[in-house]
Order: C-alpha cells, then structure tokens, then sequence
C-alpha cells in the first residue's frame, strides 16, 4: 500500500547499466488533483448541492417542458413587436459599437510603425479591459435607470458591452498585419490616416466584419435576458408571461427565439467563411 | 506576345481601377435601411428627467464604495457572495466538463461513424440554442431558488463551448502514435494511458480554464432568475439605489475576474508552450 502511494506521488528512480541513476521528470497531475477534489467538495458545501432533490422534484423540470407544448400560436401577433425589438437593438447596438471601434483599435495597436505613446498604449489598454469585466446585465440596469426602461437603453448597454470587445479583437489582428505597404505609402508623402486607410484597413476588411457579425450573433443571444431588467425587447413579454405561469405563451416565445438565432447563426457562419 | 503590345500608362492604369461606388451607395442604402426600421421599433420615450443625477450618483458610488459591506465576513458581505459566485462558476465548469468530454468524443468525426458523430453535433446545437436565462428558470422550478440551480445552469450553458473546442482538439490528434503504440502490441487502457491522455490534456486543461473564466462572468449574472451569486443583490442594490453598496459589488466583481483572467492567461500560455 504504501508503496502504492509512493509510485503516485514520488517520481520514480531508475538506475542505469553503467551505475547511474537517473530520477523521472516530476509529475504534478495527482497533487493538481487532490487540490481540484477538496476544491470541488468545498464548492459543492458552499452551493447547497443535494441530489435528493432532484429524485424528489425531478418531474417539475419535465413539467414545465411539457406545460409548453403546444405553444399558442395565437400569441405570435402580441410577441412579434418585441422580438423586432430585440433583434434590432442588438443590430444597431452592434453597428454603434463597431463603427466607433474600429478607429480607436488603430490608436490601441501596439505596431511600431504607428509610433504611439506606449504609456497612454498600456492606461488605455487597461481601461478598455475595465469595461470588458462586467456583464451586459449590469449595464442595462444601469443604463435602463439613466435613458428610462425600452429598446433605446438596451441598445445603448450592448454598443457599451460590445465596444471594448470589438476593439480588443481588432487590435489583435491589426498587430499581425504586413505593415511594408503602410511604410511605402509614408514614404510617399501620404497623410498617416490616408496610409491607415489604404494600406491596413484593407489587409484587415475581412477580419473586421466577421467580427461584427459574430459580435451581433452573441449580442441577439443575450439581448433576450436584458429585458428582465427593464431594457426591452422579448424578455419584458417572458418575464410577465411567466409569473403568470403562461407557459404555453412562453412555449412559442421560446421557439421563435431559437429559430431566430439558430437562423442568425447560420447565415452569420456563412457570411463570415465566405469573408475570412 | 500581348505584353508588349500593351501601352502601360499611369493615366490608363487610373481609369482601369476597380469600380467602387455602386457597393458603397448600397451599402449607405442598406444602413439607412436597418437605421430607419430601427426607429420604428426603438423609440426614446420615457427618458428620465434625472437621468443625469443618477448618471452622476453611479460615478459617486463607484469612487466611495460602501466600506461596511466590504469588511463583513457574514453570509451577507461582499467577500461570501463573491467566494459563492466563484463557487458556482468553477463547479459548473466541473460538471459541465464531465458532461462535455462523452459529447465530444462522440461528435469527433475523426473517430466515430458519421451517423453517431451528426446526431452527436446535433444533441450540442440543440443544448447551445436555449438562452441560459431559461435553463435557470427551468432547474430552480427543480432546486428552489439558490446557488444549486446556479451550478446546474452553469453545467449545461457550458457544454456548447466546451465540447466544440474539445471536438477540434480531439480531431487534431496525431493518430500515428496510437499506431505505433499498436504495433508494439499495447493494450486499449496502454494506448489511451500513453497514446491519447498525454496528446489532448494540456489542450483539454486549457480549454476547461478559459471556460472558468468566462463562467465567472457568466454566473454574476444568474442571480437576476433567483440562482444564485452577486447577481441578484447587485441588481436589487441598483433597484433600491444604494450607490455606495452597488460601487463595492461592482469593485468587487472587476477585482475578481481581472484575477482569474489574468491567472487564466498565464496557465494557459504555460500550458500552450509547454513551460
């Protein structure tokens, strides 16, 4: 047994022909382990998991499915607004946030030819990351109080969540470009942003809108929940129909809402292959 | 040949460049388009008065946060519903790696028939369309509202990701060495110990603390359904505008996930170079 435990967590001696021995590379995998498993059942005290639970309410999670089909067709006609709502608040607050990072991401690109400040490169770096700590949720909240509940402030809160995330993208990929064109056209005489434009935006296009695209594809996903706190679009409409227990309602909410990403996805998948 | 027949003249090579302006005037046509339909369903009609005000209390919050909420080590300070957020997320990142690791060797084209691998894919896409809101929604009508249904939204919501990238690592295995390890007559449990494990763990392990960091991020926002986490007082203290105890939450939570994504970055270029 105990050499066992030994084998495990002690590396292994090997002697040689010649009379050497030679020690195995340590091994950290069952230390990591250990650390992992305790940290699993502390977690698991701190979350209150019990399994008997589900052996005891276990139908209520098929319940609920079930009580969901069939959807009410009839309630397409109240639902319709609101989903336009969300998908264009996702859409223009994905546009906002695009058109306003795609400068400041050539001002955020730590190329040497653009010969920036590398101190105001790292504080600026660093506040955009800021802002990319916290959830659109937290936005929206905030946002809804300052515009008023509606549409308007959920399409502020996504461009706010999405802008830091666009331009981290682009800068990344603004780093790995050819930058000799952009040289040549210096050389020229040619204004910095007439060679910005010219030479790098084109070597980055491609990239730049697939990342729009797939930035609008996360944010329709997670514009349904905003309306939990006020900032419109479908998630008012789920919030209210299910306290009523409407579930039926919610039933075809749902639907429509998978198709509508599932569609988003598919051709935003298309766009993008087809663009990169 | 042709070549030298061609004139090559600056003024020629001008009027030859691509044409452009049909694509921008579409382009400025469709804009307009998304931007009118648009103002048709987003209007700007109950704008605060004191907008402003609590624009200006927010900033004022943020810098002054609440020190009595930061130094109470109860069941209701910061630090316990931090530690509580972190505990759901790395647990639900547990789980929903154990969950995602069958899904994915299933779905790897590279080892199964076609017909298991597609249905495979099409048991994670189905999981994936669901918005996460609704799983918590639907495991706290099991759970009762708590951190539990947290851990159980957190599980499923990651199996999407998860398994997508695992799928690709799987699919990169160099399956020469499993040959090899064959023909010098190795068992199955041989060939998996020394073939497959060390092949795909590192990736596995990077993908799994890529995924924690994001989940920490995720589940501050699962408290708005009842399951668990900052969330849900963050949102109630934002309700009940109390700014001072909104800006330790908020100072709280970017403290948080700038150290595990910081820690997340640097495990994963260690685990990416192999030290």
């Amino acid at each position: 047994m105990l050499n066992l435990i030994k084998k495990i967590f002690l590396p292994d001696t090997f002697v040689l022909s010649n009379g050497k021995s030679i020690k195995e590379k340590f091994n950290w995998g069952p230390y990591i382990t250990i650390v992992v498993v305790i940290l699993v059942i502390i977690s698991a005290q701190i979350t209150n998991v019990d399994i008997n639970v589900w052996i005891k309410n276990g139908k209520n999670f098929v319940q609920m499915i079930d009580d969901m089909f069939p959807p009410n067709f009839d309630f397409f006609s109240v639902m319709f607004k609101p989903m336009v709502a969300t998908i264009m608040m996702s859409l223009l607050g994905t546009l906002i946030a695009a058109v306003l990072a795609l400068p400041v991401s050539f001002y955020l690109s730590s190329n040497p030819e653009f010969k920036l400040n590398k101190y105001l490169l790292t504080s600026n770096r660093t506040l955009l990351g800021l802002l990319r700590t916290l959830p659109v949720l937290v936005y929206a909240k905030l946002i809804a109080l300052i515009f008023g509940s509606g549409a308007f402030s959920g399409m502020i809160a996504i461009a706010i969540f999405t802008f830091p995330i666009c331009v981290k993208m682009m800068y990344e990929q603004i780093e790995t470009v050819d930058m000799g064109p952009y040289e040549a056209m210096i050389s020229t005489g040619a204004s910095r942003a007439r060679s910005i434009i010219c030479s790098v935006f084109p070597q980055v296009k491609g990239y730049y809108y697939s990342t729009v695209l797939y930035n609008f594809e996360m944010n329709v996903r997670s514009a349904a929940i905003l309306g939990y706190v006020g900032a419109g679009g479908i998630g008012v409409l789920i919030n209210t129909q299910l306290t009523w227990r409407a579930y039926s309602n919610t039933g075809l909410m749902l639907i429509v809402l998978v198709l509508t990403v599932i569609i988003i996805e598919s051709t935003s998948r298309y766009l993008r292959r087809k663009l990169v | 040949m042709i070549m030298t027949a061609k004139k090559l003249t600056v003024a020629q090579q001008l009027k030859n460049q691509p044409v452009y302006w049909p694509k921008v005037v579409i382009s400025i046509l469709a804009l307009l388009l998304v931007i009118y339909l648009g103002t048709q369903t987003i209007e700007l009609k109950n704008v605060n008065q004191k907008g402003l005000e609590i624009a200006i209390n927010i900033m004022k919050g943020i810098f002054q946060p609440s020190l009595a909420l930061i130094t109470d080590m109860s069941k209701s300070g910061l630090a316990y519903m931090l530690l509580e957020t972190i505990a759901i997320a790395f647990l639900g990142t547990i789980v929903g790696m154990t969950l995602a690791l069958p899904l994915a060797f299933i779905s790897s084209r590279t080892i199964t028939p076609k017909m298991i691998s597609r249905s495979g894919l099409l048991i994670i896409s189905i999981i994936r369309a669901f918005p996460s809101f609704m799983y918590g929604i639907m495991f706290i009508k099991v759970t009762g509202p708590g951190p539990f249904a947290g851990v159980l939204t957190m599980s499923v919501t990651s199996i999407g990701m998860l398994s997508k990238l695992m799928i690709e690592a799987i699919e990169d295995l160099d399956h020469g060495i499993i040959e090899a390890l064959d023909a010098a007559g190795c068992s199955t449990i041989q060939k998996i110990r020394y073939g497959i494990i060390p092949q795909l763990s590192s990736n596995i392990i990077s993908i799994v603390i890529y995924r924690f960091d994001v989940n920490i991020k995720q589940a501050s926002i699962l408290g708005i359904v009842g399951a668990g986490g900052i969330g849900a007082s963050l949102i109630f203290a934002i309700s009940g505008m109390r700014w001072k105890e909104v800006g330790a939450m908020l100072l709280g939570l970017i403290i948080v996930v700038l150290i595990f994504e910081f820690i997340s970055t640097k495990l994963r270029s260690k685990l990416a170079t192999g030290e």
